[in-house]
């Protein structure tokens, strides 16, 4: 008391900056992590009349097809050999019931591209596709 | 020591209130809302293995190419597809529908198609290629 009535309120703010840098921190770690699994180059199609993607069921899959017909799976380019024999070690895994491919296929891309990535997943077993699309852009 | 003891006790929070108005800032800007995305859901026949499909007259057969649609293969705009198809709609959602794809075709159209399918309800799609 003596000390404060001397030097006035005399008010710490280490710990509050600790904490601030620790969340931020924290947001920053976690808004790249979530951001390096999708390619934002595509551009999807439209699709203002179609259901939302509420929640990713577990067993969903992001299988991606770029404007020049290149397909990836969380940025890594792989030709359809690699996608047939990942979605079917996933079959494997996890039943072909499980499995959900989403596919996000830019707009501009060639079917026969798309039709590629298609014929891999049948391959391997999965008779569903659901195909990505654009319900409302945000900004 | 004089000046502490002489006036009110005083936190000077200026440079913190600055210092947090320009992270604000930062954080307003960079953050870009997210996009909303919908599945389209279809289903894949059995590859080309298998014996070639048979073609059925119930079946809705729509062919998409690199410039245009066709209707049970009769070309049509998408508008009148769109007529036609809410036309199809209202006598049965569960209807079976075939959508082929040209392999030139811009994924564009096929996803308009299965937007459109959406709208009207239709559950059963197909999509093949030719």
């Amino acid at each position: 008391m003596a000390r404060n009535k001397e030097y006035g309120i005399n008010m710490d703010m280490t710990p509050m900056i600790d904490c601030v840098f620790q969340l931020m921190i924290f947001f920053i770690v976690t808004f790249k992590l979530d951001n390096d699994q999708i390619n934002e180059k595509i551009e999807l199609a439209k699709s203002p009349n179609g259901p939302k993607i509420e929640e990713k069921a577990p067993g969903t899959m992001i299988v991606e097809v770029d404007d020049r017909g290149s397909l990836s799976i969380g940025r890594v380019v792989m030709n359809e050999e690699t996608l047939f024999g990942i979605v079917r070690q996933a079959v494997n895994r996890i039943g072909n019931n499980n499995v959900q491919i989403l596919l996000r296929a830019d707009r501009r891309t060639k079917h026969v591209y798309v039709k590629r990535a298609m014929d891999a997943c049948t391959r391997a077993g999965v008779w569903r596709i659901q195909f990505a699309a654009l319900k409302k852009k945000g900004g | 020591m004089a000046r502490s003891k002489g006036e009110e006790p005083k936190l000077d929070m200026t440079p913190m209130i600055d210092c947090v108005f320009q992270l604000l800032i930062f954080f307003i800007i960079s953050l870009k809302p997210e996009d909303v995305i919908a599945h389209l859901d279809v289903n894949r026949p059995q590859s080309d293995a298998r014996a070639p499909q048979t073609q059925k007259t119930d079946l809705l057969q729509i062919g998409i190419y690199e410039n245009g649609f066709t209707l049970n293969d009769r070309v049509i705009s998408f508008g009148s597809l769109e007529k036609m198809m809410g036309r199809l709609a209202d006598i049965s959602k569960t209807q079976t529908v075939v959508i082929k794809c040209a392999l030139e075709s811009p994924h564009r159209m096929l996803v308009e198609v299965l937007d459109l399918c959406s709208k009207l309800g239709l559950k059963n799609l197909s999509v093949m290629s030719m």
